[in-house]
């Protein structure tokens, strides 16, 4: 069952991680209504958390029995796991998410939505800018009609309150 | 009897049914298909856009939208390793290494024509066995649907990936998420923190397009350089011998879809995977390994997931519980609508029931023509390069789960939950497991705590229960045997049994 592959790099602190996040659901559960009884709200909680906590000690277990993580030599384990698991493009992308996301408000849905496509699709690999912007704008013309007019659904105007 | 067949007929004479009912089928095979957009929230915005209309307006163009969007999920499964739907997971698994080989063109007649043959043996089965199943039904006391919820959660953590443990984690992690908010017995907070936002629980949709959509596309990120496949879609149509070879296994298989469609709250994604795992410990001679485009691996999930449609309306029109997500949305405007699904609806308002058989053959109907057709479109739109469409999906997924309340806070948890499920998945635990724990996470709550109730706050007695009744006795032995041909020792016991001299 437990392949004898090497670890990825931030595996095994992952994994304890998980094994930390289970023990703290546990507790947390537990605080719900304590022992009280085996009806009470918290008992699925725990019950679940439990389940949680013994599954992540077998995975933990698993994962420290593999051997450790291919370090390459000039290299070190974190740098490791950026290239593997958070190279810069995954990293770049999100950032641009979190920006998208907390725009959407203030700059309305099709001014939000214009910025995070162009430049989404930049920072992924296109670097035809024009023919990125025009794509944008075509796609995002379409998703706005279809969306307000055959679902109905209110989507925010930020800058353009007024002009649509 | 004459008056079951006027309404069995009404949505093939009524122009406008018709053309509701092929509208939602188109609709639903891109809402389907495309990642980001999922079945249930089209589902969710279309109940509430057809308050205003007739209930059966509404339900002809739901029911377009949910046939379709249960096979809509297969196209990108097999195209982009998204499964659009998450009944489409196990599609991606054989569907995308077809793809791979250029064999794209196949593999979407294939699910296509199986699906319709699975949705007939549904339907078939809905319109026969309704009644009778809901008798049986009935009988199901809440340690019955405990123990089905359980198993459903075991079947995906199992069938999908080489660690049950990470499964079964996956699992209780989702059930946790589940649990966030208002306990539906006591109305206290668990998980809630004070927090007016977690009060109302974890947003469900924003948690299924965070999982499966974000999380998807931030792993795809690591193969932007790999070019996509050119697609060979000309040979859409299956032979007629490729369709007789595989046709017992998609009778078996929409036979297991429509009894799991049946069971409250599992619905396609389970029949699906259930499916799947048959057919790889039944089929001897696959065409291909599976997982490298066995076509078993494609008709066992696609007839099985559309056969748990209709399979699905059986439990909601009968006893009034959802057979899953998207049925649990149609019962909500069923109610809107003054109906009242359950025991009484079948003896009170038949035509209903009627309605609603003949409505899904007509989707069923229009899904062979819509399967087969567009797919050149949509194999276009699949050779976009990625940088191009991996943002377009983002923004789909964000204009999806900000639809459902305007509320950009589940924006947020969706990214949430995709960082969360990219790094799951990178470790090798699956994402499926969990939606179907933040699915299933109220029912087993409430099921168990009834259950234990009525055993008088005893656990022995809870437990003996279990084995005293036949049905919850049967479901035990299927849980156990699940979780043992799990281990090694189950595979070392049929090893030895298999070494045995034979005389």
């Amino acid at each position: 069952m437990t392949p004898s592959d090497r670890r990825l790099p931030g595996e095994l602190v992952f994994v304890l991680v998980l094994l930390l996040f289970a023990a703290t659901a546990l507790w947390q559960a537990f605080r719900i209504s304590g022992l009280a009884s085996w009806s009470a709200p918290g008992a699925v909680p725990m019950l679940a958390a439990l389940v949680m906590l013994v599954a992540a000690v077998r995975v933990a277990v698993a994962t420290m029995r593999r051997p450790p993580a291919d370090v390459p030599p000039g290299s070190t384990l974190s740098r490791e796991f950026g290239h593997a698991l958070v190279p810069r493009v995954i990293v770049a992308f999100t950032l641009l998410i979190v920006l998208y996301m907390f725009a959407l408000e203030p700059l309305g849905f099709v001014v939000a939505s214009f910025l995070f496509l162009a430049a989404g699709m930049w920072v992924l690999g296109s670097r035809r800018f024009i023919y990125n912007a025009v794509i944008s704008a075509v796609s995002l013309a379409v998703i706005y009609v279809i969306f307000q007019t055959a679902f109905s659904v209110v989507l925010p105007d930020g800058v353009l309150k007024g002009v649509l | 009897m004459p008056e079951a067949v006027s309404y069995f007929f009404m949505s093939w004479t009524s122009p406008y049914l018709l053309f509701l009912t092929a509208a939602g089928t188109f609709a639903g095979i891109y809402v389907g298909a495309i990642p980001g957009l999922s079945v249930t929230m089209a589902v969710s915005i279309l109940i509430s856009f057809t308050f205003k209309w007739s209930v059966n307006e509404a339900l002809a163009l739901i029911a377009g939208i949910y046939l379709g969007g249960v096979y809509g999920g297969s196209r990108s499964a097999i195209l982009l390793n998204i499964p659009g739907a998450p009944a489409a997971i196990a599609t991606a698994l054989d569907g995308y290494p077809l793809a791979k080989r250029g064999e794209a063109g196949t593999a979407i007649g294939l699910t296509t024509v199986v699906s319709v043959f699975g949705g007939f043996i549904g339907i078939l089965a809905l319109a026969v066995g309704a009644p009778a199943l809901s008798n049986l039904a009935l009988m199901f006391a809440p340690r019955d649907y405990l123990l089905l919820a359980i198993w459903g959660i075991l079947l995906v953590g199992s069938l999908s990936g080489k660690s049950l443990a990470k499964g079964v984690f996956a699992g209780a992690l989702g059930v946790l998420i589940g649990m966030v908010g208002l306990d539906p017995m006591t109305a206290e907070g668990r998980f809630t923190y004070g927090s007016v936002q977690l009060t109302s629980g974890v947003p469900y949709v924003a948690a299924m397009i965070g999982f499966f959509g974000v999380s998807e596309v931030l792993a795809q990120l690591h193969f932007l350089q790999v070019t996509p496949v050119k697609q060979d879609v000309r040979h859409i149509v299956p032979s007629w011998g490729l369709l007789k070879k595989h046709l017992p296994l998609a009778t078996r298989c929409s036979a297991i879809g429509t009894v799991i469609g049946a069971l409250p709250g599992a619905g396609g994604d389970i029949a699906a995977l259930m499916a799947y795992d048959h057919a790889k410990r039944t089929t001897k001679h696959p065409s291909r390994p599976f997982g490298e485009g066995a076509y078993e691996g494609l008709v066992a999930p696609e007839s099985a997931n559309n056969a748990a449609v209709p399979g699905a309306y059986i439990p909601m029109l009968t006893l009034g519980i959802p057979g899953d997500a998207v049925t649990a949305v149609i019962i909500g405007a069923l109610y809107i609508h003054g109906l009242k699904p359950g025991p009484m609806l079948m003896l009170e308002t038949p035509h209903l029931f009627w309605f609603c058989v003949g409505n899904l053959v007509l989707a069923n109907l229009f899904l062979l023509p819509m399967g087969l057709s567009g797919i050149r479109i949509f194999a276009k739109i699949v050779e976009t390069p990625k940088a191009i469409l991996l943002p377009l999906i983002l923004v789909l997924s964000a204009v999806g789960t900000y639809a459902i309340e305007n509320n950009p806070v589940h924006v947020y948890w969706m990214l949430a939950f995709g960082v969360t499920g990219y790094f799951l998945k990178m470790y090798g635990f699956q994402v499926g497991p969990v939606i179907l724990g933040i699915i299933l996470g109220p029912l087993i709550d409430v099921s168990y705590r009834r259950a234990m109730i009525s055993a008088g706050d005893e656990p022995l007695a809870f437990l003996g229960e279990f084995l005293t009744s036949p049905i919850s006795a049967i479901l035990v032995a299927a849980l156990a045997l699940t979780v043992l041909s799990q281990t090694r020792l189950w595979a070392a016991t049929i090893g030895r049994l298999r070494r045995a001299p034979t005389t």
